[in-house]
């Protein structure tokens, strides 16, 4: 059988050691009228398949799929076709060492692990401007879940005599998370108000004015929001914050961080977002990670699991779990969060390409994204019968285009894969596409999505506008 | 104190960090440059770039790959750490999977593209089925602990819909459950309720019986249960908990013990979790990525996340959204996807006779054990167990001063990753220092035996030198580590990384 080494003859004798006839024997505390039965076909699955066959098999299983590498690709809205250094395959896929050990309940033997984690929040620090990061959770969409969760205990401790179960959420925050969020207050009894972006993109500031009242605990939004649109985070924080709310940021473009301003010069309690775009692959959607950073006085509310430097008993420098008394496996019930697994290696991932774009090519990749996107929309701006959404507004990486319906099939024939239609996820009407850059985008790539759509709009030429 | 020089592959990459230095460069921008505080007039920037290190690749791959030497892994060290199923992770699986199809595959791909990762999906689902012996799956949960919040729901949503969700307040959990079964109860608004264990280490049933009413909403059951036994009367309890309308929710943790052996539907329980990084080798990368599907009777099928995975008549795949009782989404998109990946792999290579030997190898391993140190350690439960066993530290402790901890640390010095420590928590086993040791079906039993040679090596250790035992390790990169001072005093990042 694949992956057992016993042979009949290792078995036999560690059956006479044990003192049992079979291993049957071994399985008496389950009633025999509904064991299965030796070679019999009630479990349904396949016979066994040698390395060659399930090669074979996957290949075939691939063979029926297309992916981003087969189109200039302009989708995004969550999951961004960054380039993926090799040496994060190298050292996370391919080096035992990382991938096939557990979580580091022993220190004297997971310094590798431990370490690279303390690097990791080390990194996230420097990115959020945070003191405290954790060592992921499993998304963006659960970390905000978890975030607005958190941020509901600080408001609620902090307000003992009072009720304040309210969730104000901003509505151009990426639907899967809203969604994300809206299961977990339903589940835990808080109550959802979302508040609409205005004309602009951006939190319509009455509204959330409006919003909230003496009972709003929490404020989440988006910046970059699902639109693309760079919010004034530093107003919203002044409104969360004059209501006594906690305020969270999510981030679904964690290459934003390379240029905007940190969450934590902006004010938030909490950030934050999903880690894919730095060293993860795309993988439908997961797995990736999560990343959790906020104030240094709010720690031991944080869910997750945290990595402290420390000193081994010979005064040398060592790393450890900390604070564990947060975590389930100490705490229970009453446990600040049920997390245990998380999604280290794709943490692991995210370490290994930030140090290998480091400071300098960060920020590079950063302004080639803005420089990129500015073409981008610049270009596919002034084809007549597009209007750009929020043209006033900033954005960093993605765009709204308005324009006609329906030119999806046409453009993916061409081997263009254009915005996201946003009537698909409810984020817009017909004809609105979110339009992503990255790095890996080409000039060449924009100017023959926007010739596309040019000839698609206007057959008889014609497309510029004057 | 050793006055050697420094290694700088000892160093942080913060340490190492030298301006100019660098890994990877971008292609010349083929675009106008932009300046970016006038391209993002209205936005607020950073003051400084991020204070990443700067290093150069070679120093980068020496320092992961010094890192990587410091780390104890299933490639390297045998590790029967209890509850956690470390078995050998298929080298196929990895490299299958880093193929473009699946590194490229974006979720908003329209369907047409993605119908060979939709069968996969579907086909994992008919695995999980017939493995659970329950109607429905779920891929979608990202973890064991996900996957218990999501059932919990689903339970939740359920009582809704039948107007008993203002009555059904309490969930049972076992005294020696894992701490996530109590943290997740408590996370979907509910109390959760201690069962104090019969003495044999099984469900005592008139305890149950006493706590079980209208106001129950579910009992969580680990089988085999955390003690490392299974529990005989499944059935009775879940005729028990049905009696008052209650679900029975099964932690799959202990999958790796009775897979193809029994349907957990065949207990009659309403709803288990898989946990794919233990059972089913999606590897555990140092604490996750993992999967933890569920798998559901017909009556809880509706609450599913969205969304679920159809095949239409046509023989195509699709997604289906349209599910108006759903509890909603538990994460973004479909899950944890190359981490089913991973499994399916791992699973077709199995197949039906794989799967059923997996267990009864496991097992087999564990009662070895078992019966081979028994001599030198106490059994908590001397009788005949599941696929992992736990001993405690009751003889060193009485006889030599020595603790649990103290030979967990020691085995680390005969290159071997410590057993599962202190869970079960003492007061579910006698008071003592748990010691929880999972072998899994893929080791040898000269590894096994390895192991066992070891551990009556420490036995004696602890007669004749137990302070060789209580100052282990001897032999790691760092002696014992102060775990206390990291919690009461933490340092939480590389003070280079911040201005």
């Amino acid at each position: 059988m694949p992956f057992i080494q016993h042979t009949d003859e290792d078995r036999a004798e560690m059956l006479k050691a044990i003192g049992a006839k079979s291993i049957d024997d071994l399985y008496v505390d389950i009633p025999a009228d509904i064991r299965v039965k030796e070679n019999g076909d009630k479990v349904k699955l396949n016979p066994s398949m040698g390395e060659l066959e399930v090669t074979r098999h996957i290949n075939a299983l691939l063979a029926k799929t297309k992916n981003a590498g087969d189109y200039a690709f302009f989708r995004g809205a969550g999951i961004y076709n960054h380039h993926v250094s090799t040496l994060t395959d190298h050292i996370a896929l391919y080096d035992g060492n990382f991938i096939t050990a557990y979580t580091p309940y022993q220190p004297e033997c997971s310094q590798g692990t431990l370490t690279s984690v303390f690097e990791f929040q080390s990194c996230i620090t420097a990115l959020t401007g945070f003191e405290v990061s954790n060592a992921g959770m499993y998304d963006g969409a659960s970390a905000l879940a978890e975030a607005v969760l958190m941020g509901y205990r600080l408001t609620a401790d902090k307000f003992r005599k009072e009720t304040r179960e309210t969730v104000v959420l901003a509505g151009a925050v990426h639907p899967e998370y809203a969604a994300t969020v809206k299961t977990y207050c339903e589940t835990t009894g808080l109550k959802l108000v979302t508040v609409g972006a205005g004309k602009d993109g951006r939190v319509d500031e009455a509204a959330l004015k409006a919003a909230l009242t003496r009972e709003a605990a929490v404020v989440a939004i988006q910046s970059p929001n699902f639109f693309g649109v760079i919010e004034d985070v530093e107003s919203l924080v002044k409104q969360a914050h004059e209501a006594e709310t906690t305020i969270v940021q999510v981030i679904a473009e964690a290459v934003s961080l390379s240029v905007l301003q940190t969450p934590a010069e902006a004010g938030v309690d909490i950030c934050v977002g999903e880690g894919q775009s730095i060293g993860n692959h795309m993988f439908m959607g997961g797995p990736a990670f999560g990343f959790f950073a906020s104030r240094k006085d709010f720690v031991r509310k944080m869910p997750g699991r945290i990595v402290s430097e420390t000193t081994d008993r010979d005064g040398r420098r060592a790393f450890a779990l900390a604070l564990a008394t947060r975590e389930q496996h100490i705490r229970r019930e009453k446990a600040t969060s049920n997390i245990c697994t998380n999604q280290a290696l794709c943490a692991l991932r995210a370490l290994i390409q930030l140090a290998a774009w480091g400071k300098g090519g960060f920020i590079e990749l950063g302004k080639q994204v803005v420089s990129k996107t500015q073409y981008a929309r610049k270009t596919l701006g002034s084809i007549m019968g597009i209007e750009l959404q929020h043209a006033d507004s900033p954005v960093f990486n993605e765009f709204v285009i308005r324009t006609k319906p329906g030119l999806d099939p046409a453009l993916q024939k061409q081997g263009i894969m254009g915005g996201l239609p946003l009537d698909v996820v409810e984020m817009g009407q017909p004809g609105d596409y979110l339009v992503a850059i990255t790095e890996m985008t080409t000039r060449e790539e924009i100017d023959r999505y926007a010739a596309a759509l040019t000839e698609l709009l206007h057959p008889n030429g014609h497309g510029g506008k004057e | 104190m050793s006055n050697l020089p420094e290694n700088p592959a000892d160093r942080l990459m913060f340490e190492l960090s030298k301006p100019g230095r660098r890994c990877v460069t971008f292609p010349a921008l083929d675009v106008p440059e932009v300046d970016v505080a006038v391209a993002l007039k209205g936005a607020k920037l950073r003051s400084e770039p991020a204070r990443l290190p700067e290093i150069g690749e070679l120093d980068l791959v020496r320092h992961f790959k010094t890192l990587a030497g410091k780390n104890y892994s299933v490639d390297k060290n045998f590790y029967p750490l209890g509850s956690c199923t470390m078995k050998y992770n298929p080298k196929i699986n990895v490299t299958l999977l880093a193929q473009q199809g699946y590194t490229k595959a974006h979720p908003y791909l329209p369907q047409a593209d993605i119908q060979g990762h939709l069968e996969l999906m579907y086909n994992l689902e008919h695995y999980l089925r017939e493995v659970s012996g329950l109607d429905e799956v779920t891929l979608q949960p990202a973890a064991g602990a996900h996957g218990e919040l999501t059932g919990v729901m689903c339970i939740k949503a359920y009582f809704e819909s039948k107007g008993e969700g203002d009555q059904r307040t309490e969930f049972l959990i076992p005294s020696a459950a894992h701490g996530t079964n109590p943290a997740t109860a408590a996370m979907a608004g509910f109390k959760a309720v201690t069962l104090k264990e019969a003495a044999n280490g099984n469900i005592d049933i008139e305890e149950l019986k006493k706590k079980v009413g209208p106001q129950t909403a579910g009992m969580m059951i680990t089988n085999p249960s955390t003690l490392g036994i299974l529990e005989p009367k499944m059935r009775e309890i879940a005729e028990i908990l049905h009696g008052v309308g209650a679900q029975l929710y099964m932690d799959g943790a202990n999958m790796n013990a009775i897979s193809g052996i029994v349907q957990p539907g065949d207990y009659g329980i309403d709803v288990m979790h898989f946990n794919l990084h233990k059972t089913f080798s999606v590897p555990h990368g140092g604490g996750g990525p993992g999967a933890g599907p569920i798998a559901v009777r017909k009556h809880l099928a509706p609450f599913l996340p969205t969304p679920r995975i159809k095949k239409n008549d046509d023989g195509s795949f699709a997604f289906d959204y349209d599910r108006p009782h759903t509890v909603g989404k538990v994460r973004s998109f479909f899950g944890n996807f190359g981490a089913l990946v991973m499994a399916y792999i791992y699973m077709t290579q199995l197949g039906r006779e794989g799967v059923r030997r997996m267990s009864q190898n496991a097992v087999l391993g564990a009662n070895y054990i078992r019966v081979m140190l028994r001599e030198y350690y106490h059994v908590h439960f001397d009788r005949t167990n599941a696929h992992e066993v736990v001993f405690t530290d009751l003889k060193q402790d009485k006889e030599n001063g020595v603790h649990t901890l103290d030979i967990a640390k020691r085995l680390i010095d005969y290159g071997i990753h410590p057993m599962t420590v202190y869970f079960p928590l003492p007061q579910n086993t006698g008071g003592h220092g748990a010691m929880m040791v999972e072998p899994t079906e893929t080791e040898s039993k000269e590894s096994i035996d390895y192991f066992i040679d070891c551990m009556k090596k420490i036995a004696q250790e602890c007669k004749d030198n137990p302070e060789l035992v209580k100052s282990a390790p001897h032999t790691t990169p760092v002696s014992k580590v102060d775990e206390k001072t990291a919690s009461t005093n933490p340092q939480l990042y590389c003070p280079m990384c911040l201005a």
